[in-house]
């Protein structure tokens, strides 16, 4: 153990100096010594965070507020969390004869790959933040998604899961000690669901029709199976109250927390990030105070000036319609005149694929809005996005269609109104290797 | 002069983006002079039937979810197997075709049957997923298919396929795919496989129009046309 915690270390080290990804020192790690996760001696606290939507923020947060408490930490800062980037971040945070030194272990888990990290060391709590369609083309789709975390969940960890996802509250069915966190009715809510699919329609667990009170978005929000029973469960962590307006959300009743970003979802990782501060031994005061504000290094929003307009890039996922939607969301709300583009110029960093079927899954129906000027469609996939919008009802002389990122923006920065850039992390650089960045405030 | 169209599950197998295939079909069959109307019919319905439609589409689900909808199609299966017999243009997408064969067995060890049309069993994974771009061709086609694959079934033993499987990126083992049976058509390609390979919309628009004794209205879809040069340039070169 201590040759391959020493390797992985100098790797490290190398690796740093080279410009390499975190992964390759805990590859080679796992090819000298395969189990050596199972011979760490890990603190009490090791929390992972895992699902489709928000792993990244949410652990960020968590590693902020645990620090703010006087806690060191160790986590994969680096967003590599696959089996390897794992191995590379504890071996690294671990003295040479095994044990971590941090006071807590933060996990960012990949929810195909968690349960092979899980065969050598269970964390304490699992975070569940919710699971959506995506990246579909690597993932099958939710369920098959459910089966691959059920089968990394053991008996001593303790679930803590989003209680207003349908298909992530069904893993505490049944299972004693589960925690649960959730919105209560919430001002923005809505009597139905109104997206281009509804997730939540039918009961994960028998299939028959589901009832809501209501929905936050899509299909999260309270819940109830006709038939069998399952529904909602009562949550410890609650979000009693959102002022999006003004930015604000309050927890509990009474631990008000300004925010810096004011959509839902992050509304979502900052609760998460609450309650992992609580179960951490923060005090509810400190991790309140050290959310309230907390600008996130991850962040998905960049502001930029475009020749002659002002605007902001929201970053989005490819494959995943609810990522979409929530940015789609910020857009039509904005109450000045304003631009979108949408950039689909590759779907995967790594290889070409046909599949542009999550197109049919975005409600783009919801640009038919007044605020909305000019549609700008560009990249690869502009023919698949020009026949989405068609039949989405945007009047053709609404959209401009360029095969190219650079066509596109030349035509942008001439337009004087607003511009919002919708895209993903594949295609980001793209526009923001055209503009010139602004400090967020 | 109206077009009905009939989409089976429309809120329980549409895992894909399936319903685009449907909104694709109500704007070229408008184009075509139809009035068209769109009957949604779901797994909580019991009253389904496939006469006097122009085309009945069903898309991908979950497996679970494919499992519910066989057994609940298997209901309806004299009415369905009658609206085939007359030449009903009839189109089921992903995994959907599944549910046309003789039986379809989940990973855990559950069986229930299909509608017998094909003499076909599925059988379904658990550890694997195959996932992938594909092009295919068939005989009547000049043109190939491209979509993409996501789907655990294996099928042994069956011949009849429609579809040969010429060129796969990713894990897809098969080497055949679909079924054809008068004017039904089974395709594993998921989501909106009509706006991917207009010249399959277009097919069965055609369809529709003879069997209304209408004259096909040439219409251009440019941008459909120039999505389906590139995606097969990128998947053929």
């Amino acid at each position: 153990m201590f040759f391959t915690i020493l390797i992985c270390k100098i790797l490290r080290f190398l690796g740093g100096l080279l410009g390499r990804g975190s992964s390759w020192p805990g590859k080679i790690a796992l090819k000298l010594f395969p189990d050596i996760l199972s011979y760490l001696k890990y603190p009490d606290t090791v929390i992972a965070v895992t699902g489709s939507n928000g792993k990244t923020s949410t652990v960020e947060m968590i590693a902020h507020v645990l620090k703010e408490g006087g806690l060191k930490v160790a986590y994969n800062k680096e967003g590599s969390n696959q089996t390897e980037g794992v191995t590379t971040f504890l071996l690294n945070d671990a003295t040479l004869g095994g044990r971590i030194k941090s006071d807590a272990v933060l996990l960012e888990s990949d929810e195909r790959y968690m349960r092979r990290s899980f065969r050598f060391f269970h964390p304490r709590y699992l975070i569940i933040t919710n699971l959506y369609r995506d990246q579909m083309t690597r993932n099958g789709h939710p369920e098959w998604i459910y089966d691959i975390i059920e089968r990394g969940i053991h008996d001593d960890m303790t679930l803590v899961l989003n209680a207003d996802d349908p298909l992530v509250s069904k893993f505490g069915a049944g299972r004693e000690g589960t925690l649960y966190f959730g919105a209560d009715h919430l001002d923005c809510d809505t009597s139905v669901n109104d997206s281009i699919y509804d997730d939540g329609k039918y009961c994960p667990i028998c299939k028959k029709p589901m009832e809501y009170e209501y929905y936050h978005y899509n299909h999260i929000g309270k819940y109830r199976c006709t038939s069998c029973g399952f529904a909602r469960p009562d949550t410890r962590w609650s979000l009693t109250g959102t002022d999006l307006e003004n930015g604000n959300i309050t927890i509990n009743g009474k631990y008000k927390i300004p925010l810096t970003f004011n959509g839902i979802y992050h509304c979502y990782n900052t609760l998460a990030a609450f309650a992992a501060a609580d179960l951490a031994g923060i005090s509810k005061e400190k991790a309140a105070e050290a959310l309230g504000g907390y600008i996130l290094k991850s962040g998905r929003i960049v502001d930029f000036t475009l020749d002659k307009c002002e605007g902001r890039l929201l970053l989005s996922k490819h494959e995943n319609s609810i990522s979409y939607d929530r940015s789609i969301d910020v857009v039509v709300k904005d109450p000045a005149k304003v631009n979108v583009m949408f950039i689909v110029d590759a779907i995967s960093r790594k290889y070409f694929t046909s599949d542009s079927s999550w197109l049919w899954d975005i409600d783009f129906e919801k640009l038919n809005t007044g605020n909305i000027g000019k549609i700008i469609l560009a990249g690869k996939y502009c023919n698949d996005l020009a026949v989405r919008f068609e039949a989405a009802g945007i009047p053709a002389g609404k959209t401009e269609i360029f095969e190219t990122v650079m066509e596109a923006s030349l035509y942008a920065g001439n337009l004087t109104d607003y511009l919002y850039v919708i895209t993903c992390f594949s295609d980001k650089e793209k526009i923001l290797s055209l503009v010139k960045r602004k400090e967020l405030s | 002069m109206k077009a009905s169209i009939l989409y089976l599950y429309y809120d329980f197998m549409n895992l894909y983006g399936d319903n685009g295939n449907v909104r694709i079909m109500e704007k070229r069959l408008r184009d075509q002079g139809f009035d068209v109307e769109v009957i949604r019919k779901t797994i909580t319905d019991d009253d389904i039937s496939f006469e006097g439609f122009d085309l009945i589409y069903c898309g991908s689900g979950t497996e679970s979810r494919l499992f519910a909808a066989a057994e609940h199609l298997k209901a309806f299966e004299d009415g369905f197997k009658s609206a085939v017999a007359a030449g009903t243009p009839v189109l089921f997408t992903g995994n959907a075709w599944g549910m046309l064969g003789r039986s379809i067995t989940s990973h855990d060890g559950k069986k229930t049957g299909g509608l017998g049309l094909f003499g076909f069993d599925v059988r379904e994974e658990i550890k694997q997923r195959f996932t992938g771009d594909a092009v295919e061709s068939a005989k009547g086609f000049d043109k190939q298919f491209i979509g993409f694959i996501n789907k655990c079934d294996v099928i042994d033993g069956f011949d009849g396929y429609m579809f040969k499987v010429e060129k796969t990126i990713g894990q897809i083992p098969y080497a055949q795919d679909g079924v054809r049976k008068d004017n039904l058509f089974g395709i594993s390609l998921i989501g909106p496989v009509l706006v991917k390979n207009p010249f399959f919309a277009e097919y069965l628009v055609r369809l529709i129009d003879e069997r209304h004794g209408v004259t096909y209205r040439e219409e251009r879809y440019e941008h459909e046309e120039k999505g389906y040069r590139m995606t097969l340039k990128a998947l053929t070169e």
